[in-house]
């Protein structure tokens, strides 16, 4: 349904004619987000500069029903930041002002649509840094990040982006600008902030985010090593993590990602290695040293072919290259992947890797792996040939089993990619009626129209438009009244 | 009691067994909240259990108090109603634990000690230790957001739990989170149950991050002169390498009865790692600390609980919960100094206090109703201006009757937690009345 010519002049009333994309060229760039398989443009793209410009098109938009979608860099990978029922997307991108960098109490107050990386760059000169570090930091958003609370390689240690959240602003479904949280610990009341995370914009827009700052660890090491077969590699990963030692990042890689990655860089990986680990500690030196000696001789004794540290940043940062190039790599091997991000307990590794390869066999797809192998995050690229229609469906169906094989072992359908679009239909794998019947419950206290971000993180229910209800438990019979 | 009173009772028992519901005069009155007393005493021995006497109560609209070791039931408003007491102390089995997953799920009973039996042959352990810990219940610690002197280096309850089972007000078992340490689908349900007093449902089942146990561990009094340089001294460790597991500055009289000595302030650390950096970090420790004029000593690891025990509030005194900012330490301590001046002359006060985070235990003794009302709302208008909070964590029920012991909460914010309350309990089956805003 096309927007109404009131609300369309509304709009420019309020971000200005040069704050609203409508031509169709220009909404195409918001059809979609990393996750190019999901496309809906929206109707028109708002880009407003402040907080009560966000607060006058929610009201607006909510006056009339239409849906609000937000985005910030568009790197998201579920289909979250694109409008499959069209409507109203509110661009977060020229939001993008440190507000305040409070050191003595290490923490800072950003816009959401400041690039992560750029909060780090701000601080790292006295010493500090911001943690959250997706692969796609350099031009990810923090607001982004939230909204996905989104993790990346040294979360293993420092845990995903809400555990760095302080405080939030947060423009509700109905147009309320509200405080969740704030420098300031322990607020009383229910933690709504901590909700609020990951939600995806589907319970409002975030405006300013309060974020803690860490101190800078004192030292640093990366250790590179491989293995010949995956197995043992998992193996190795289970041993690290029992042996007590919390490494900053704990990444594998398989025989089919190396050979990706050394095709097409000189990152120089072994090339007769099937599985590559990279391990990184940090914290106190005597610390780093000693637990960076037991890693490399656990990775010996669970029968490494070859263990290499490095000795300057300039050693780590090679060491990395082909971690951080895997995704481009992966180029040279398909036309296309699909990807996911499922999570087993990481006792579980071993058995998942064997079942993946198993799965791949049965569907006769090519299952390339780069992952958080620390926490049992996979990262299974599914490789396919999108020009023949059939090779998609058996990636899809090899897709459903992996992600069926994780829920089974305990895990869970997504790691740190978020729900969206893409995964919102596995949801009721991993939850009963009851659960998801909460979590609507949930989101209408925010957006009781239903109108932020419609169709992403819950699934629709056939039966009833409001969510699942579940059953009430049986009081037994005759007992009373 | 009327015939349906009788027949719910009746009800109680086809659920719970006779063992399992009290309504003895005696057993009632020992599981009075504020003096409300419950009409029945029901001890579930399975989440099922919980599920049906939650949905019965739920059907008779009931009041129900879910209670763990009942440690911390001076927290919050008294109740508006309580018709059923609902023990959940026999829920205390641990479900799962693979040591390799380096996580735990338990059933909401169980205590902190009997976890910690559980995990220390795998040198794990859970990193929580509010005060009393040993003998309270995980359920109860998560649904007080409790914490203590470790939440420095490890965080808290929200820090730590991934996945939690609980029973909502109607009795529907619900499951939020997950059972891995990474997991973003779906909302972060565990975040929103901490703290919220059992008010949108009853704890049942909790999955935990668990920690390894460092190789080694110790810790060091550093002695200063004022709160002003026990602050500078916290700068320099927090902008320094160093990773202290607790950070935690105590106030003359916790100082008195646990390390009697000649100054005012001290700051008390303790640093885990392995062996070598543990003594490395002493060292530096010891450096910062002469770069501060202050004095150093080693003390044993039962510093930590002789402190928490100065802190531990006796009958009829108040304990009080002050979050500010680490940069204000001084200010608050100040602060707390004058309020008490100014309010309760003759009163004693133990105080502690998270360095890196600013968050302040307030132990006060030998005041009336009218002094610490008075000193609760003069360190609440010190607070405000930064978004702080002072909870009456423990105090008599007149106390917290006559002053809201959680204080103000922002409008906005609140207005969403009263329709949250609203859809879900709107029968007010859950706590009724305990939590912010009388909700």
């Amino acid at each position: 349904m096309p927007l109404s010519r009131t609300l369309l002049a509304d709009l420019e009333r309020i971000v200005g004619a040069g704050g609203l994309v409508r031509s169709y060229e220009g909404r195409l760039v918001y059809e979609s987000d990393m996750h190019t398989f999901y496309k809906g443009a929206p109707d028109v793209v708002a880009l407003p500069t402040r907080t009560d410009q966000v607060v006058a098109i929610v009201r607006l938009c909510r006056a009339e029903r239409v849906p609000i979608v937000p985005r910030g860099s568009g790197t998201g990978l579920i289909g979250g930041a694109m409008a499959p029922q069209g409507g109203v997307m509110i661009g977060l991108n020229r939001m993008d002002k440190i507000l305040e960098i409070d050191l003595p109490n290490r923490c800072a107050t950003v816009q959401p649509g400041l690039i992560n990386l750029f909060l780090t760059r701000a601080v790292a000169n006295r010493g500090y840094f911001f943690a959250p570090d997706p692969s796609s930091q350099m031009v990810s958003s923090i607001g982004g990040n939230v909204s996905t609370n989104a993790g990346g390689p040294h979360c293993l240690k420092y845990g995903i982006t809400t555990n760095h959240v302080l405080g939030l602003e947060l423009v509700t479904g109905t147009g309320e600008a509200v405080r969740l949280g704030g420098k300031v610990v322990d607020r009383p009341g229910y933690d709504l902030m901590g909700i609020a995370v990951g939600s995806e914009g589907t319970f409002g827009i975030v405006t300013a985010v309060t974020v803690r700052l860490l101190h800078a660890p004192e030292a640093v090491r990366t250790i590179l090593a491989s293995f010949v077969a995956i197995e043992d590699a998992s193996e190795a990963v289970s041993a690290i993590i029992a042996a007590g030692m919390i490494p900053a990042a704990l990444e594998m890689l398989d025989e089919m990602m190396i050979r990706a990655i050394n095709e097409g860089s000189n990152a120089g990986y072994p090339k007769d290695a099937a599985a590559v680990l990279l391990i990184e500690l940090d914290g106190p030196l005597a610390e780093v040293m000693a637990q960076s000696e037991r890693a490399a001789q656990i990775c010996w004794e669970r029968g490494a072919l070859e263990v290499r540290m490095a000795r300057d940043d300039a050693e780590r940062a090679l060491l990395w290259k082909g971690r951080k190039e895997a995704a481009g790599a992966v180029g040279r091997l398909a036309p296309t992947y699909l990807l996911q991000d499922a999570v087993v307990p990481r006792s579980k590794l071993p058995t998942i890797m064997r079942e993946l390869i198993a799965i791949g066999a049965r569907h006769r797809v090519r299952i390339a792996n780069v992952f958080h192998a620390g926490d049992g995050n996979l990262h299974p690229l599914i490789l396919y040939d999108d020009r023949n229609p059939e090779e998609l469906e058996r990636a899809k169906a090899a897709n459903e089993e992996l992600l069926n094989a994780c829920i089974a072992m305990g895990g869970t359908v997504t790691g740190e990619h978020g729900v969206g679009l893409d995964k919102a239909k596995n949801l009721p794998l991993q939850y009963a009626d009851a659960d998801l019947n909460f979590m609507y419950r949930l989101r209408r206290a925010f957006d009781p129209e239903t109108i932020m971000n419609p169709g992403k993180l819950l699934p629709s229910h056939p039966a009833c438009g409001e969510g699942f209800r579940p059953a009430r438990p049986r009081v037994p019979d005759g007992a009373w009244i | 009691m009327s015939v349906a009173g009788r027949s719910v009772g009746k009800a109680f028992v086809a659920i719970a067994g006779r063992d399992g519901v009290r309504d003895d005069e005696p057993a009632r009155a020992a599981a009075a909240v504020d003096g409300l007393v419950p009409r029945w005493v029901v001890r579930a021995a399975s989440l099922e259990q919980v599920s049906q006497v939650v949905a019965l109560a739920h059907e008779a609209a009931l009041a129900v108090a879910p209670r763990g070791s009942g440690s911390a039931l001076e927290l919050g408003c008294p109740p508006a109603r309580l018709d059923v007491a609902l023990d959940l102390c026999g829920l205390d089995r641990v479900v799962e634990y693979n040591p390799a997953d380096v996580s735990i799920t338990v059933e909401a009973g169980i205590t902190v000690s009997a976890l910690a039996a559980r995990l220390a042959p795998h040198r794990q352990f859970l990193a929580l230790d509010p005060p009393g810990a040993s003998t309270r219940t995980l359920g109860g610690i998560a649904a007080t957001n409790a914490s203590g002197p470790l939440r420095a280096r490890y965080g808290t309850m929200r820090d730590l739990l991934l996945g939690v089972r609980f029973v909502q007000a109607d009795g529907v078992l619900t499951w939020g989170g997950s059972k891995v340490v990474k997991s973003v689908s779906g909302y972060d349900v565990p975040k929103v149950m901490i703290g919220a007093l059992g008010t949108l449902g009853v704890l049942g089942e909790l999955t935990l991050r668990l920690h390894p146990l460092p190789d080694a561990e110790r810790s060091w009094l550093v002695r200063l002169p004022s709160a002003e340089a026990a602050q500078a001294f916290v700068e320099r460790v927090v902008d320094s390498s160093l990773q202290p597991n607790r950070l935690e500055y105590l106030g003359e009289q916790v100082l008195e009865a646990v390390f009697p000595g000649p100054t005012s302030s001290a700051v008390a650390v303790s640093i885990g790692s392995v062996e070598e950096a543990v003594v490395e970090g002493g060292e530096r420790l010891a450096a910062l600390a002469k770069a501060e004029g202050a004095q150093i000593l080693p003390v044993p690891d039962a510093f930590w609980s002789d402190a928490e025990r100065a802190l531990t509030p006796s009958e009829g005194e108040a304990l009080l919960q002050i979050a500010s900012l680490a940069g204000r330490l001084a200010t608050t301590q100040r602060a707390i100094v004058e309020a008490v001046r100014a309010g309760a002359p003759r009163a004693r006060v133990w105080t502690s206090c998270c360095a890196p985070l600013g968050t302040v235990r307030v132990r006060l003794a030998d005041t009336d109703l009218a002094m610490t009302t008075a000193i609760t709302k003069r360190l609440r208008d010190e607070v405000a201006e930064i978004g702080g909070s002072v909870v009456i964590a423990r105090g008599p029920s007149a106390l917290r009757a006559a002053v809201d012991p959680w204080g103000p909460v922002d409008a906005g914010a609140l207005a969403l937690m009263r329709a949250l309350r609203d859809d879900l309990d709107p029968k007010r089956v859950l706590n009724p009345g305990r939590f912010v805003g009388g909700l």
